[in-house]
């Protein structure tokens, strides 16, 4: 069986010791790694793509907040932290799950039998971290239509809301799961999944998202565009 | 548009009060023979007017020399005088006028003024003084309750600061990010350092102790205060490791001199918080004690940004600052500011 590999992100190493104690007992999880702040997280995470994140939130000059905006995709994650749950929960985050420091036993089993039903059925489009209004999310990718262009800005639109991304369309397009995104024009990344009906007027290929929407896919990438619906 | 007349207590107690003694004047008047309205109006309004002006000289007098706010031992030596020149120029005044009216308006009066005198010197100058007894006593009274109300209220208001103070110093010190934070560093001492996770042990006990157990006491030594900030920060460097270095330069002259309570761990306590838990090398805590013309000087210095924008240094500074106004006046000085990457907080107490 296929272990879950972890990283460990604290800053303080006793704290990081903690984790790595308490992960001992369960041999189905292996430490890929740990890091003292948010930039060594950040090296690892893309190195090794680590299934889930033990992650501090107070950290210096980064927080653990921003090191998951910093990602276009963001691992599934449980945060530890000294404070309250509620002041953590008052971030309005959806992570897997919180543990307040000094960390029970039994709370951290718990914490593992989530993960472990959890991590089976993640989304293999995985998840991405962002700010609206005030307030973090973290948004399954394979719920996103369809991604544009705006500037040095992504606009991510789900079901009728839309969330900015700083990143650009080449940066999210290497990320993203190929099978489900295609890239159909210069301003535009579509998910297989919304696509309702494809027409040709013109010469020019057409596309009706189920939400609606109409796009056009470019002459350039028509050719890859047939093949990608093909291949499934 | 209407435009609000407000009359003071003062004056409102100056008209109601010798308005009340004129027209128990006038009424003794009106029950003896020859009563006569319009003298009676004149006589009304003339008393109320001189009346309020001796008083009223009286009042601006006491207010330039500062007499509202005189304790009571200070004062009663001060009335007396005050009582018998008031009745001397009640005397003067009372007679004069009385004797004026006579004159005008009583036909066929031709008493000198000296005999006129003499006959009413007593009985008036009586009268005056203990009406001038009356109105000091009750001016006096009213501005030493006045100022006692408002001893109170800043008693009152100085110990919901106090409370504050020690309320804040005691979530500050058992700020619950750095005790959870301590239990979870000791966690894991007991396995990696057993020695240490006993240091730690004794270490935060001690923090506990002083935060639980001395809310009531203000100021301390400054031997205390560095021994607490000792314990501290050899605390912190439990956790933070190589992260924290600290440097404690003072002197044994001022070992017994009386500070505020935690005025210099709320300094350091911010250096770690603010400046270096958010370095990811960590740096240098010096803490400094210089005398300087008698003045002490404090400073707490650490590696890191001054960022005017972050309002979660506000409260403990803040109410440093309070504390210090509160204890020393304008004596004390707090000031922070950052010079090259290292920020520097000093209070200056005055050496008493």
């Amino acid at each position: 069986m296929k272990k879950i590999m972890v990283l460990i992100v604290d800053d303080e190493r006793a704290a990081r010791n903690e984790i790595r104690r308490l992960l001992a007992n369960y041999p189905d999880f292996e430490i890929a790694g740990e890091a003292a702040n948010a930039d060594d997280a950040l090296k690892i995470i893309n190195d090794q793509i680590p299934d889930l994140l033990f992650l501090d939130i107070q950290m210096p000059e980064k927080s653990g907040f921003d090191l998951l905006e910093s990602l276009e995709k963001a691992p599934p994650v449980i945060f530890t932290t000294a404070y309250d749950q509620y002041a953590v929960k008052a971030f309005e985050v959806s992570a897997l799950d919180y543990l307040v420091k000094p960390i029970r036993d039994e709370r951290f089993e718990k914490a593992i039998a989530q993960s472990r039903q959890r991590l089976g059925k993640t989304d293999p489009a995985g998840q991405i971290f962002v700010k609206d209004r005030q307030q973090y999310h973290f948004i399954q990718w394979s719920s996103v239509h369809l991604i544009e262009s705006m500037d040095n800005y992504a606009r991510i639109f789900l079901g009728d809301k839309t969330v900015f991304l700083k990143s650009s369309l080449n940066q999210l397009e290497d990320k993203l799961t190929s099978n489900i995104f295609f890239r159909i024009n210069r301003a535009q990344i579509v998910n297989r999944q919304y696509i309702q009906t494809i027409t040709t007027v013109d010469g020019r290929l057409k596309i009706t998202l189920s939400t609606g929407a109409q796009l056009e896919v470019s002459e350039r990438q028509s050719g890859k565009f047939r093949q990608w619906i093909a291949s499934k | 548009m209407k435009q609000q007349v407000t009359i003071s207590l003062y004056w409102k107690c100056q008209l109601i009060g010798w308005s009340v003694a004129a027209l128990y004047w006038g009424y003794t008047g009106y029950n003896q023979p020859g009563f006569n309205w319009g003298l009676s109006i004149l006589q009304f309004t003339t008393d109320v007017a001189v009346y309020i002006t001796i008083t009223h000289l009286y009042h601006r007098f006491a207010v330039k020399l500062g007499w509202q706010n005189l304790g009571l031992n200070k004062l009663l030596p001060r009335l007396v005088p005050a009582v018998v020149l008031l009745g001397l120029v009640y005397l003067f005044v009372t007679v004069s006028k009385v004797y004026l009216f006579r004159v005008w308006f009583k036909p066929g009066f031709s008493e000198a003024f000296g005999d006129f005198f003499d006959f009413y010197r007593d009985s008036i100058f009586v009268a005056g003084v203990r009406l001038m007894s009356i109105w000091l006593l009750a001016y006096h009274m009213y501005h030493y309750s006045k100022r006692e109300i408002s001893i109170a209220r800043e008693n009152a208001r100085l110990a919901v600061i106090t409370r504050d103070a020690q309320l804040n110093s005691l979530s500050a010190q058992l700020n619950p990010h750095f005790l959870f934070n301590s239990l979870n560093n000791i966690k894991a001492l007991v396995i990696d350092d057993p020695k240490s996770a006993r240091r730690a042990i004794d270490l935060l006990a001690d923090l506990l102790r002083n935060s639980l157990y001395s809310g009531d006491k203000q100021m301390i030594s400054i031997k205390e205060e560095l021994e607490l900030v000792k314990d501290y920060l050899e605390l912190e460097k439990l956790r933070l490791e190589e992260r924290l270095q600290y440097h404690i330069e003072a002197g044994d002259e001022y070992h017994s001199m009386l500070i505020p309570r935690l005025c210099i761990q709320t300094l350091v306590e911010n250096a770690i918080k603010h400046g270096i838990s958010q370095q990811k090398q960590g740096g240098l805590i010096r803490v400094q004690l210089i005398n300087d013309h008698d003045n002490l000087i404090v400073s707490v210095s650490n590696p890191g940004r001054l960022n005017p924008t972050d309002d979660s240094s506000g409260l403990g500074l803040k109410n440093l600052t309070e504390r210090l106004r509160l204890q020393y006046k304008d004596f004390a000085h707090f000031t922070i500011s950052e010079t090259n990457g290292i920020v520097t907080a000093t209070i200056k107490i005055p050496v008493s």
